[in-house]
């Protein structure tokens, strides 16, 4: 239950706790951006599983012990964002002078780290949908259920499926639109 | 043998491997292009239609994950066909696969199509939607998708139903069915809307 509630936190509040030193924000942080660290790693630079595993640790590791430098708690993301990409520089960068044939990093990289940033925009504004169109849009876009599917599973008429995950992309529409953008990274 | 990828081939290129003497692509690769056709053609109507269509926009975005599911089934449908008639072509020769691999190829080649039907069925009720609340200059284009959808939504029951792993009392043939007649009226109804 207090894990749920963390997880309803803004990023500015969860890192105020974090400051506090409340230690399961911490790990309520890390659940909230592991999979965004690991997707720069491994779609944005294609990093391998070990090397992004490194990175990861890494990363985490300066959060917690840099985590002053942060200027605005609501600019955490970029500011993991941020320390991401410059590790994952770096281990590309180290694993060239060993190994020369280690894979390009992807050509369209800013392109690729534009989209994941976007695919957590839509996450995080998800999660302020109400809970029957998170479930909804969750059924279809994400495990790819059949409109069958979801009528029988929330018990609702097959017919009124489709409108009602259009009105609900709607919402989210609006509140992505809704959401400030623009916040300040560290000092680094 | 690197395998060519359908969806990267021209439309020409395209419809002169299916008519070509190969046995694959097939009716299920025909069925999974088509639903992804339809698919396109109900995204077209509710975007063009936004400006009296509130959930317009919702019901393109859903017509498009569609049509990205759908598309690439074309590949894996022929996959699955040729490694099953493979399977069967060299049942009971020694270094074959035996009864489990044959009847595993055999699952997957009823699997896919039935996964297309599903997708032409969807696109078939997203089709009715559009039909009734899209723009008059774009009803028969709605009516048009449904058509189709429910035409590849029959064409690939059918070939879950002819699949020698399926029987009559197997629970996908009974969906298949199922999946048709839903698809099949959701043409009626959008065809009867432009009437």
């Amino acid at each position: 239950v207090r894990q749920a509630t963390l997880g309803s936190l803004t990023d500015a509040e969860l890192v105020r706790r974090c400051r506090a030193g409340d230690g399961a924000a911490w790990d309520a942080l890390v659940e909230r951006f592991s999979r965004y660290v690991y997707a720069i790693c491994t779609h944005g630079f294609r990093l391998s599983e070990t090397d992004a595993e490194d990175v990861f640790q890494e990363v985490f590791t300066r959060v917690y012990t840099r985590l002053d430098t942060l200027r605005d708690d609501g600019a955490i993301r970029p500011w993991i964002a941020q320390l991401t990409r410059r590790l994952c520089l770096d281990t590309l960068s180290a694993g060239k002078r060993v190994q020369p044939t280690a894979e390009p990093i992807a050509a369209d990289v800013e392109d690729v780290l534009q989209e994941i940033d976007e695919a957590f925009d839509v996450r995080e504004a998800l999660t302020e949908l109400p809970d029957h169109c998170q479930e909804m849009l969750d059924r279809f876009f994400a495990r790819d259920e059949s409109y069958r599917t979801i009528s029988a599973a929330l018990d609702l008429p097959q017919g009124t499926i489709a409108s009602r995950i259009a009105r609900c992309l709607t919402r989210l529409r609006s509140t992505l639109e809704g959401r400030s953008t623009g916040s300040r990274g560290s000092r680094e | 043998v690197r395998e060519t990828n359908y969806l990267d081939l021209k439309l020409d290129e395209f419809l002169a491997r299916i008519a070509a003497s190969d046995e694959s692509p097939g009716g299920g690769a025909a069925a999974a292009i088509t639903v992804a056709v339809a698919a396109g053609l109900v995204a077209m109507v509710a975007r063009c239609s936004h400006g009296s269509w509130p959930d317009g926009p919702g019901v393109a975005a859903q017509a498009i994950a569609i049509q990205e599911r759908v598309a690439p089934l074309a590949q894996t449908d022929a996959r699955a066909w040729d490694e099953a008639l493979g399977a069967l072509g060299s049942a009971g020769e020694p270094g074959s696969g035996g009864d489990v691999d044959l009847e595993r190829k055999l699952d997957l080649a009823a699997a896919v199509p039935l996964e297309i039907a599903r997708f032409g069925a969807d696109v078939a009720g997203l089709a009715v939607l559009a039909a009734e609340r899209c723009e008059g200059a774009y009803h028969a284009d709605a009516a048009a998708a449904a058509a189709l959808a429910a035409g590849a939504a029959r064409a690939a029951a059918h070939l879950v139903e002819v699949n020698l792993a399926v029987r009559d009392e197997d629970d996908r043939l009974k969906l298949a069915r199922a999946i048709e007649q839903e698809a099949q009226e959701a043409a009626a109804r959008a065809l009867r809307v432009v009437r």
